[in-house]
């Protein structure tokens, strides 16, 4: 094995000890922990990239990344449709499931995917990608966050506006209200397979199609041999991204069977927050956040540590061990000054769109169209349209 | 001697996008050009583009997270 191979080992045993700490303090941030290690693993493993996955189609007519984020849609509408009819078992009484991304829907909701399109493309990756970039030493990608940052605090600051003028009289629509469980989960996945039809037609409008480098085809002599084999496959060659989205898909599922679905700009808002408060910028009292679900703003409660903290630094020490282990680690340093400015005005449109729309790519997307929600296939489509007006913004940025 | 396009330390997806700016001005009787990157997911993207511009992919790993993409130009005789 590899020196950063031996690195990773040390770096998956630190994670195994952080586990067995927190299991004896609160066996919910031993939980959140895990979630966080399996989410940044695949996301890295996979290179799983929302930015890459709108950006490629309208660039290159490559469509690798969105087939990955369809299919992860599919197998999270299906779990989340099962929870979800098991939790509102009568969904024409116009209730809502407790927990799921059934967000309030309006012109918030179009802005913020607006937004957050162009600036994850900008900055050449959306939140969890930048997130996962960090961990494997793109420097560019800490300098995205921090303006993820700026933007989340910026957007906390006119939450209120907002609140009054849009999102307290926003509707909230959840499919089975109109259509049963059965009809909104064949809606959903109808749209989903119309979407990987147009995503194959855009990549064969583009040209030829080069499929990824095989792996190894050498046959293996023996159990050793074999197992050798399968742990590079997991390890050191990168997954195919078909299976990388029907785990996150997955992960995705049992997160929100155990408590809630996938998603954490709350918790980086909370950081945002509780930064700006020691030099006494905190936005006011956030009306109506403690009602929704979602990744709405958690304002800093003065503590430390809470069980998300640990689902988001998960996801960034995953990625940092995977990295080592696959011999991808290296800090990255752009010679070229404006990329500098592409990734903090890019997070910042990111983390001011997030906060509008109570989510990222994560949250008000890939949790948002499982939760069988029309406010995550609204935000998909404006995520789109930003997406193209950032492809035309950076072939101007040389 | 091949032509070299160093794209380490690029974000997405500039490596990628500068690779086909410059085998599009690739001189008329250049064959090769030799692209390095530091960044895994151009070795996924680059292959297509490049093929798309009539030029075959070999990847080699030169370790430290670092990769140098050989683009040769397929000869039109044979394709």
């Amino acid at each position: 094995m590899s020196r950063s191979a031996w690195f990773a080992v040390a770096v998956w045993a630190a994670a195994a000890g952080i586990y067995i700490v927190t299991h004896r303090v609160d066996t919910q941030f031993a939980m959140y922990w895990v979630f966080g290690l399996a989410f940044g693993f695949v996301l890295q493993r996979g290179r799983f990239c929302f930015a890459s996955a709108f950006r490629d189609l309208f660039l290159l007519g490559w469509g690798r990344n969105m087939k990955g984020v369809l299919v992860g849609l599919a197998v999270g509408s299906v779990g989340f449709g099962l929870v979800m009819s098991r939790q509102v078992p009568m969904a024409f009484l116009d209730i809502l499931p407790p927990s799921a991304n059934v967000l309030p829907l309006g012109i918030h909701t179009a802005l913020g995917g607006l937004l957050f399109g162009v600036g994850m493309v900008v900055a050449g990756g959306c939140v969890s990608g930048s997130l996962y970039r960090m961990g494997e030493g793109y420097v560019a990608s800490w300098v995205a966050f921090a303006g993820v940052m700026g933007g989340l605090l910026a957007s906390a600051h006119t939450w209120n506006w907002w609140w009054d003028t849009v999102i307290a009289s926003s509707p909230r629509w959840w499919l089975p209200n109109w259509i049963g469980h059965p009809g909104a989960l064949a809606v959903t996945l109808g749209a989903l397979a119309a979407a990987y039809v147009a995503v194959i037609w855009m990549e064969q409008r583009g040209g030829m199609v080069v499929p990824s480098a095989p792996r190894s085809q050498e046959p293996t002599t023996g159990v050793a041999s074999e197992l050798r084999r399968v742990a590079r496959g997991v390890f050191v060659e990168g997954w195919g991204i078909i299976p990388a989205g029907a785990v996150l898909g997955g992960l995705n599922v049992l997160l929100f069977t155990a408590q809630e679905p996938w998603g954490f700009t709350g918790e980086v808002s909370r950081w945002s927050i509780g930064v700006a408060s020691l030099v006494s910028l905190e936005p006011p009292t956030l009306a109506g956040v403690a009602d929704l679900p979602g990744c709405v703003f958690v304002p800093a409660d003065g503590s430390f540590f809470n069980h998300m903290l640990f689902l988001v630094t998960g996801m960034w020490l995953a990625s940092f061990a995977g990295a080592l282990g696959a011999g991808e680690f290296k800090i990255r340093i752009p010679k070229r000054r404006a990329r500098y400015a592409q990734s903090l005005g890019g997070g910042v449109f990111m983390g001011y769109g997030s906060g509008l729309a109570m989510g990222c790519t994560i949250g008000a997307f890939f949790s948002g169209i499982p939760s069988l929600a029309v406010n995550g296939w609204v935000f998909a489509v404006f995520l789109g349209i930003g997406a193209w007006i950032g492809t035309h913004a950076i072939r101007r940025i040389q | 001697m091949a032509d070299t396009l160093d794209v380490r330390g690029e974000i997405c997806p500039y490596p990628m996008m500068r690779t086909v700016s410059a085998l599009k001005q690739l001189a008329g009787d250049a064959t090769v050009l030799e692209v390095v990157t530091d960044h895994a997911p151009a070795l996924e993207t680059i292959p297509t583009q490049a093929a798309r511009l009539g030029f075959d992919t070999r990847i080699e790993e030169t370790g430290g997270s670092e990769w140098t993409l050989v683009l040769t130009r397929k000869d039109e005789e044979a394709s």
